[in-house]
């Protein structure tokens, strides 16, 4: 949307209908540009990765191609990229729509560590119930867990004017430690090892594979479904409700919101605890889908790569899930990469880093685009 | 016009989309190597799969690499190892070299404990070996080797609680009667050796006071440095650190404050660069020995699954690291106690205790 708003054409002032025009072609061009940015990055991405391994005596279309079969080379596969995609489709809807509303929620990775925790404790606490009833209610809590998480730097943002980028990171370590205090203590399962019991079946999200028995075993679990539900339910968010039109009201201008109406304190809060209750569920699926218990290092920072996944996507809910299925196919092929191909996974993190870069430093490809485009059409206008 | 630049974007979609695809496209004609082979003996290949910490951590997954390649070396056996970025790597990269071929497949660290035992099943004829893991129950083709930390934590014990009194071999030593103890996490091993240290400095001299901190870290240094000066302001004279890369700031700290200090798992003289004397000794757990001695038992076809080892002293798989550039002048004295020490607990005439 903020998109849109910037649509208005950049020289008003075109008198002829040929500058008219000019000038709606090159808005026209812009857009394009901006649309075709990240897949530009991601192809410019993978060209840099190819040339390490090459530095590094490998062959990079062995390795390449290890890694792309690796991640969507049949059922088993494809389950380990859905798999690895699910936390980031949540801590991506997160950031995204911290983003939509002009607020950087940097601690989706705190907010996730609190849902995973509610999860956790949830899911033992609900050990009787039925899943109908137990999954919905642990989904539940750990959305409100990190809602919670996320409402005190909310609070001192709309309050206090406190910049989340920095309350809610610290409160990213205190949710850590808090984590990593309750499993070696409290809620510490019997044994040596410092985690939690694990959960009762009935608190688990299963494996698609295991209920629809035709497909393939896998590891993929409901996670995922769940996870394209809550990107069309925040597209809906932004685009059709009141709730999400004040949200990019006050993102795009918090002064021209205020003047028009719009409370932006409140804004700002409900934004953030929407944003925070999206990276609970990312812990929530973690723990009833992949691990079934909570320990110190469940996340390995899903909701830092989340902020990744939002930029790639541009803060549109639908192409957060496509990026994040990117992500997830390039830790899923990592494996098979170093497996087959003996190059080093530390690629894949240079991958990831360079279309991070591009993505973030969107007007040097634009701009770079523009040249050859320019280049090419000096001739023929 | 209009279409001109729409061409364009199409082009670079295009551009996009292709060079996606001819990643893929080229997989065709290599055929997938991951037909599982009949092994004979002679072609055992062996891998792992490191936990979070990855190769490059100085501690145990590097110990565990330098048992593969030992046996790679000596006993010509295939080798591989799979680095685990995350948690949920654990499953797929077990998984993935069960699938190749490979057997058996270590995996390190207590954090795999539940993988191990999911995955195992799935693959009778693999077999699994745990590093630091303590399997219960345990599956017929799953090795748990786990360690007597504490074994080796009683030898650290006896240089440290014989040195402290022997005001003449060394100026840093002092005359207090105190010796010092810095922990990274409660956890198992690090209190195996924390109590086998104490047991050791007791065995030799009661009167000698041990002092322990524990951090609550394995990876902040400036904790460690803390943590030893505070022993050392305490009147410590010798601190034995297990605490990862936590200890090496207790090191820097033995060394700015003329103490000495004793290393863990690995030999230290050799990761602590520029240790010199400051360090006695190591207190070391012999991941590679284990790791090879298991990898040597499967190329002999004697490997047999279905229990936890523990590796001690008699086992070779703890012990205590060579004094390097103390070795001229530790006192004769205690190296016959050390000597003694481990001839006794190899005899079983005495028992460490593993915890205080």
């Amino acid at each position: 949307m903020p998109e849109q708003m910037a649509d208005t054409p950049p020289n008003r002032a075109a008198s002829t209908v040929d500058e008219k025009q000019f000038a709606l072609e090159q808005e026209r061009f812009q857009r394009g540009v901006r649309m075709a940015t990240p897949f530009i990055s991601v192809a410019i991405a993978v060209l840099v990765g190819s040339l390490v391994i090459l530095a590094s005596g490998k062959d990079p279309v062995a390795a390449f191609s290890a890694m792309f079969f690796g991640a969507f080379g049949g059922a088993r596969q494809i389950g380990e990229t859905l798999l690895r995609a699910t936390p980031l489709v949540f801590t991506g809807l997160a950031v995204a729509y911290g983003f939509r509303s002009g607020l950087f929620n940097i601690g989706a990775e705190g907010q996730l560590f609190l849902g995973g925790l509610a999860a956790a404790f949830m899911g033992v606490a609900l050990g009787g119930l039925s899943w109908m009833l137990s999954v919905p209610l642990i989904l539940l809590s750990a959305m409100i867990a990190g809602a919670a998480w996320a409402f005190i730097p909310a609070l001192m943002k709309a309050k206090l004017g406190a910049h989340e980028v920095i309350t809610t990171m610290m409160f990213t370590y205190i949710g850590r430690y808090l984590v990593s205090w309750i499993v070696t203590g409290p809620f510490k399962a019997e044994g040596a090892i410092p985690q939690s019991p694990m959960i009762p079946a009935s608190s688990q999200l299963p494996r698609i594979s295991d209920v629809f028995t035709f497909i393939q075993p896998n590891r993929a679990h409901f996670g995922i479904l769940i996870g394209v539900v809550a990107a069309i339910v925040v597209w809906w968010i932004l685009k059709y409700t009141v709730l999400g039109y004040e949200a990019r009201a006050v993102g795009f201008n918090p002064t021209a919101a205020e003047t028009g109406g719009i409370s932006v304190a409140a804004t700002t809060i409900k934004s953030l605890c929407i944003s925070g209750a999206l990276a609970g569920l990312a812990g929530a699926t973690e723990v009833m889908g992949v691990h079934y218990r909570l320990f110190d290092q469940f996340s390995s920072g899903f909701g830092f790569t989340g902020i990744a996944v939002a930029l790639l996507a541009k803060n549109n809910p639908l192409g957060v899930v496509a990026a994040a299925i990117l992500f997830g196919s390039l830790s899923a092929g990592a494996g098979t990469m170093q497996l087959e191909a003996g190059v080093s996974q530390k690629v894949i993190s240079i991958i990831q880093g360079t279309i991070i870069f591009l993505v973030g430093a969107e007007t040097i490809v634009s701009w770079a685009v523009s040249r050859v485009r320019r280049a090419r059409g000096g001739a023929d206008v | 016009m209009r279409s001109k630049s729409s061409k364009i974007v199409a082009l670079l979609l295009a551009l996009a989309v292709m060079a996606s695809l001819a990643v893929g496209c080229a997989k065709t004609p290599a055929p997938a190597p991951t037909t599982p082979a009949e092994t004979p003996t002679t072609d055992v290949k062996a891998a792992m799969v490191t936990d979070v910490g990855g190769l490059g951590d100085k501690s145990f997954n590097d110990l565990s690499y330098a048992g593969l390649q030992r046996a790679e070396k000596e006993l010509g056996v295939k080798i591989q190892v799979l680095e685990s970025k995350e948690p949920t790597d654990y499953e797929s990269n077990i998984n993935q070299l069960a699938t190749a071929g490979y057997s058996p497949i270590f995996a390190v660290g207590f954090l795999m404990t539940d993988t191990v035992t999911k995955v195992a099943p799935q693959f009778p004829d693999v077999n699994f070996g745990g590093i630091d893991i303590f399997f219960d129950p345990v599956d017929s083709n799953v090795i748990g080797l786990n360690f007597k930390e504490q074994e080796a934590g009683y030898l650290a014990g006896v240089v440290a609680g014989k040195l402290t009194t022997m005001t003449d071999a060394d100026p840093r030593i002092n005359d207090k009667k105190v010796v010092g103890f810095v922990g990274g996490m409660e956890i198992p091993p690090v209190q195996k050796f924390e109590a086998g240290f104490v047991a050791g400095v007791k065995s030799v001299n009661p009167d000698v006071q041990v002092k322990s901190v524990y951090t609550g870290s394995f990876t902040d240094a400036q904790k460690g440095i803390e943590a030893g000066k505070s022993l050392i302001e305490g009147g410590a004279d010798i601190v034995f650190a297990a605490a990862g890369a936590t200890g090496n700031g207790t090191a820097k700290a033995c060394k700015d404050n003329k103490a000495l200090f004793i290393g863990v798992d690995s030999d230290q003289y050799n990761t602590i660069d520029g240790i010199g004397d400051t360090i006695l000794t190591s207190a070391v757990k012999r991941v590679d020995n284990a790791v090879f001695m298991t990898v040597k038992e499967a190329v002999d076809g004697t490997i047999k699954g279905g229990e936890n080892k523990i590796f001690g002293l008699a086992e070779d798989g703890v012990g205590l690291a060579p004094y390097h550039d103390w070795d001229a002048k530790m006192p004769q004295e205690v190296k016959d106690s050390v000597d003694k020490a481990k001839a006794d607990v190899i005899a079983g005439t005495v028992t460490v205790p593993e915890s205080k």
